[in-house]
């Protein structure tokens, strides 16, 4: 049996080790394209900010894949997916047939529509190069523009004001992480950022980017020119599935999988950002493109390549994040849609700490949360929406102390 | 292997335990030099508050698989297998909390430790006492507890004790006198039990 995965993130190297946990003969090949060995991806904000350095991020041993047996490809991108006869085809010109395939490849970020975006000094914030680079350029650069308020863009203009340089942001909501915190949290976040230094800036867009080879200043729609010699776009991520077309593998929002990570093709998993599951309080397919996820998912695959059946309940978004004197957590739905006469919204702000805990519930179960400061319990909380246990009155009142 | 067993329903609220937690994770590991020192220590097991107002123990469970491993950025968090513990390599934490979300029973909290390097926030949590079982005491928390909310035993001998007490409830409330264990009715069906499985080992051998 030759099992054969595609990426070497958090989900590739996690299906890998479960495959190798239950089957210590298969073959197993890993494809990469990035050269560097397996690494944390959230930590990178850590590497510009400077609180860590380029080696803490492996998240295993230099002699990973030789100690599992695993054949490596470096910097090998996989161009096309033959699904009729299970081979791919690589960069390299070569094809390698597979039986089990996983495809871990992650996400791209999105590209943004501006003129001169190919101008030096301009990144987007995904792999440890894109920072590394950054770094390179940091001593010559003194102002920062970053584009979205997500959460990309976010760690990208915290670590630059962590480094003393004079960052903007521009968001097309009023206050950064839109997508994750309602208004009273994302204020609370905004005017932190803000009094530590942070320019915000809403509801404009960049039109271009100008320079002598190197960016050196941004045009914005209103007519205004700003200045900056870095830029980090953090407008989203899109699932990495170009290399798709014509292998019948269904995709949607992302690859769409089973209970078990299965593709519409047997044999073919997906698994981490690349994969579009159900979410477990949206009900609906959806891709929650965060490393915890991304981690479950991949051993779940693995378990499943391996042969034996293991199920997904579904991904569940949330994140954690430290800045200054805030620890900001959410999970789940925060900004509920449809005001349906079974949604019900908890608050509670003691604004000195500042102390604040927001919970969305549907039907008395829990279905999201925010929570600025004393965030130590989150996990009880995911662990409530996760179960979907139904609340009884004295349950919520609980919630808010 | 011994594991600390929490029996909440003894539990009085009296906190002893995070007092003598703290001493134990004190540079000095003396109450009264524990009181003086920089960062001051903290306790890592919590007394919560239930529904009723009752006090509840809790503590890290150093749960197999444990969620908090798994979502750990940087790989501080290890198992020591041989004592089945969980513990935090502080040099490697990079006080994410990624942890925080991921314990299903918020038993690790952030801030300075002892064990950490002077004015680094890190992920702190139970460790089983690790460094006293390695000079033959048990967890400093069962030590302190007079109540016998906190005991410290095998774990499959702890389930087969809370199965007996359960029976034993639902007999005593039954009205059905039951013999106490130990008696020669138990002795009878554990010979019997017994003999059963030596019986099946030695047809399967």
């Amino acid at each position: 049996m030759h099992h054969v995965i595609i990426g070497n993130g958090i989900a590739g190297v996690q299906a890998a080790e479960a495959i190798r946990h239950l089957d210590p003969e298969s073959e197993i090949s890993m494809i990469a394209a990035e050269t560097f060995p397996p690494y944390c991806r959230p930590m990178i904000s850590l590497l510009l900010e400077g609180a860590v350095t380029p080696d803490r991020l492996p998240i295993r041993p230099g002699d990973f894949y030789e100690s599992r047996s695993i054949r490596a490809f470096p910097g090998v991108r996989v161009t096309a997916i033959d699904s009729g006869r299970a081979r791919l085809s690589l960069d390299t010109g070569e094809t390698l047939a597979y039986d089990r395939l996983l495809i871990a490849t992650g996400a791209d970020p999105r590209a943004i529509r501006a003129e001169g975006k190919t101008l030096a000094g301009i990144f987007s914030m995904r792999t440890v190069s894109d920072v590394q680079k950054m770094l390179d350029m940091l001593s010559s650069c003194r102002s920062a523009l970053v584009l979205g308020g997500g959460l990309v863009g976010f760690k990208a203009a915290y670590s630059l004001l962590k480094r003393g340089m004079a960052v903007t942001m521009l968001i097309a909501s009023g206050y950064p992480l839109s997508m994750q915190l309602d208004p009273v949290s994302g204020g609370i976040i905004r005017d932190t950022l803000v009094r530590h230094g942070l320019h915000v800036e809403t509801g404009v867009e960049v039109t271009a980017f100008e320079g002598s080879g190197r960016v050196q200043r941004a045009i914005l729609n209103d007519g205004r020119t700003l200045a900056c010699d870095l830029v980090v776009v953090g407008k989203g991520v899109r699932p990495a599935t170009g290399f798709l077309a014509g292998s019948g593998i269904d995709v949607d929002l992302g690859i769409r999988v089973d209970e078990h990570l299965q593709t519409t093709i047997s044999g073919v998993f997906a698994a981490g950002d690349v994969a579009e599951l159900t979410d477990v309080v949206r009900k609906r397919p959806w891709i929650n493109a965060i490393w915890p996820e991304a981690a479950a998912q991949g051993w779940i695959a693995g378990l499943n390549m391996a042969g034996r059946s293991a199920s997904y309940q579904g991904s569940l978004g949330r994140n954690v994040i430290r800045m200054f004197d805030l620890d900001i957590m959410t999970a789940g739905i925060v900004q509920p849609q449809e005001a349906a006469g079974t949604t019900q919204v908890l608050t509670h702000l003691d604004g000195n700490g500042p102390i604040y805990r927001r919970f969305v519930l549907q039907e008395d179960r829990l279905v999201g949360f925010t929570l600025i400061n004393r965030i130590e319990k989150g996990g009880m909380l995911v662990s409530l929406i996760q179960r979907g246990l139904p609340l009884d009155p004295e349950e919520k009142r609980l919630l808010l102390l | 292997m011994k594991q600390v067993v929490v029996h909440p329903e003894k539990c009085v609220g009296c906190m002893q335990c995070t007092v003598a937690c703290a001493v134990a994770h004190s540079s000095s590991r003396t109450l009264y030099a524990a009181l003086l020192e920089e960062p001051l220590p903290r306790s890592r097991i919590h007394i919560g508050s239930t529904r009723f107002g009752r006090g509840f123990p809790n503590r890290c469970r150093h749960c197999d698989p444990a969620p908090c491993m798994r979502a750990c950025l940087p790989g501080a968090i290890y198992r020591v297998s041989e004592y089945g513990t969980v513990l935090v390599d502080p040099d490697k934490c990079i006080n994410c909390a990624s942890c925080a979300m991921a314990c299903p029973f918020g038993v690790i909290r952030y801030h300075e430790d002892a064990w950490a390097q002077p004015g680094k926030t890190v992920a702190v949590k139970c460790d089983n006492c690790l460094s006293r079982q390695l000079r033959g005491l048990i967890p400093a928390c069962v030590e302190a507890c007079k109540s016998g909310a906190l005991g410290f035993e095998e774990m499959d001998r702890a389930q087969r004790r809370k199965t007996d007490a359960v029976s034993d409830t639902v007999w005593s409330t039954s009205g059905v006198v039951l013999p106490a264990a130990g008696s020669i009715g138990f002795e009878l069906l554990h010979a019997q039990k017994k003999a059963m499985v030596e019986m099946a080992q030695t047809s399967r051998a």
